[in-house]
């Protein structure tokens, strides 16, 4: 009998039901892939939610470059020396596949965001949030739904997904996308933010925002994976508190929203 | 993808580039600090760990040798050994105390050893997990954390059902290569 199609193998090893060809039980061979696949599965699936990694404290890295004898500041920043300067070399660099070269690009970056999180002001913004709602809310309309609705299983269906997109306001984050897909389960419902934009300096939170475009309410943070679920909090009315939101946040215990808006889309909720 | 980015700080970390070790705490002082936070609770003594890494990692970069594994499985297992290393003091500490006073002591947080891998394997899957691309990430998050079919995940995602299998499976195998490397176990 020839051996299970290594995709099926996958699948198997996620617990997948209907999947099991029920070969890899009598084969050596297939067993020994199943396991190891497996084995990846049980430490995903270890903890309920994905594991976030935390931010090192702004000032460990200066004590590092102190204690080992090195400079604090990549060559080609021009600045101050901070570690978020750095994470732009970094992210510059690996966007390019070329790291030792990214300086001079992450630190003008770094530069921008600056500038422009003082812009922004009155009804412009007002305006702007209103347009990329409805670019959402048509890229929904599109065709999403009817393969989600489709969707059936036991204990957790995915009821929407939308593309989070960047702000125009906000050029700075042009390159920024992201995507929430809401399911619900035996737990209520579940919304699941992944996040393509540079690491930076703080961290990313995710926040639902009234029609107003004033009232937050903060889910969570993203770890440095950019990527996080989170219970939707009950008792929320989400025909008011209609859209979700991702800012840049630094470490300074403030607990508001940071003005800059890195990616914004529709609730992606049934109806 | 990202090991072409990775590889190319590794080998500026071995020829002893300055800039270099700000590359290397970029890109995994998260890795380096989570799993000194997670296994030994306290964040000053999380951060004092992870400079000790960061800093021997540096003065002994001549023993990193990129032929048998790559930086991150190297600094992990540095994180590793100075974990033990404080854990066992720790342990020491509280019989010596305990000893002295003749009396039960509050316990300190310690760790057994197959707890640490379990640590370790969660967050460098964690770590490796954050370097996916998309549609790759959010594929097998769905599969990992949802009880989504590939067949639902194709459909919610609108991709093609040849396309969310071979990911489902390239990205299984890119974890399990980065956990043998990296993990607890071995």
């Amino acid at each position: 009998m020839a051996h299970t199609d290594p995709e099926r193998l996958a699948l198997i090893a996620l617990g997948e039901p209907g999947t099991d060809d029920g070969h890899a039980a009598g084969c050596p061979q297939c067993q020994e892939e199943l396991r190891q696949l497996s084995s990846v599965v049980a430490v995903a699936r270890s903890t309920p939610e994905p594991v976030q990694l935390e931010m090192p404290p702004a000032d460990l890295w200066s004590r590092i470059a102190a204690e080992a004898g090195v400079p604090t500041e990549a060559r080609g920043t021009n600045g101050s020396g901070e570690i978020h300067e750095l994470r732009d070399v970094g992210g510059a660099g690996a966007a390019g596949g070329a790291g030792a070269t990214g300086g001079v690009d992450g630190a003008s970056e770094v530069g921008g965001v600056g500038r422009a999180e003082g812009v922004g002001r009155g009804r412009t913004r007002g305006r702007v949030w209103l347009a990329a709602a409805l670019i959402v809310a048509a890229a929904v309309g599109a065709g999403i739904w009817g393969g989600v609705h489709a969707l059936t299983s036991p204990r957790t269906t995915v009821v929407g997904q939308v593309a989070l997109k960047p702000l125009a306001e906000f050029p700075q984050w042009s390159t920024a996308r992201g995507t929430a897909v809401m399911a619900t389960g035996p737990h209520g419902n579940q919304v699941t933010v992944t996040l393509d934009a540079p690491d930076r300096a703080g961290f990313y939170e995710v926040w639902l925002l009234a029609r107003d475009g004033r009232s937050m309410i903060s889910l969570g943070d993203l770890g440095t994976g950019h990527t996080g679920t989170f219970d939707m909090p009950p008792g929320v009315d989400l025909s008011t508190y209609s859209r979700l939101d991702v800012s840049l946040q630094a470490y300074n215990g403030s607990t508001v929203h940071a003005k800059a808006s890195v990616v914004r889309g529709a609730l992606p909720v049934s109806r | 993808m990202d090991s072409g980015a990775d590889g190319g700080i590794a080998a500026a970390f071995r020829k002893g580039d300055p800039d270099s070790l700000a590359r290397v705490y970029q890109r995994w002082g998260p890795l380096v600090y989570t799993l000194a936070r997670r296994a030994l609770g306290t964040p000053e003594d999380a951060e004092d760990l992870a400079q000790q890494v960061f800093v021997a990692a540096w003065r002994s970069r001549d023993t990193f040798d990129p032929e048998r594994g790559a930086l991150p499985a190297w600094l992990t297992a540095i994180t590793r050994n100075k974990i033990a290393d404080q854990l066992r003091a720790r342990q020491r500490e509280a019989a010596r105390v305990q000893g002295a006073t003749q009396e039960a002591v509050q316990e300190t947080p310690t760790l057994a050893p197959d707890d640490l891998d379990q640590v370790v394997n969660r967050i460098v899957l964690a770590d490796e997990l954050g370097q996916l691309g998309e549609p790759q990430r959010m594929i097998i998050m769905l599969a990992f954390y949802t009880d989504l079919t590939h067949e639902q995940i194709s459909a919610t995602l609108g991709l093609p059902l040849g396309t969310v299998k071979s990911h489902i499976r390239r990205t299984l195998l890119r974890l399990r290569t980065r956990l043998e490397a990296d993990g607890g176990t071995h």
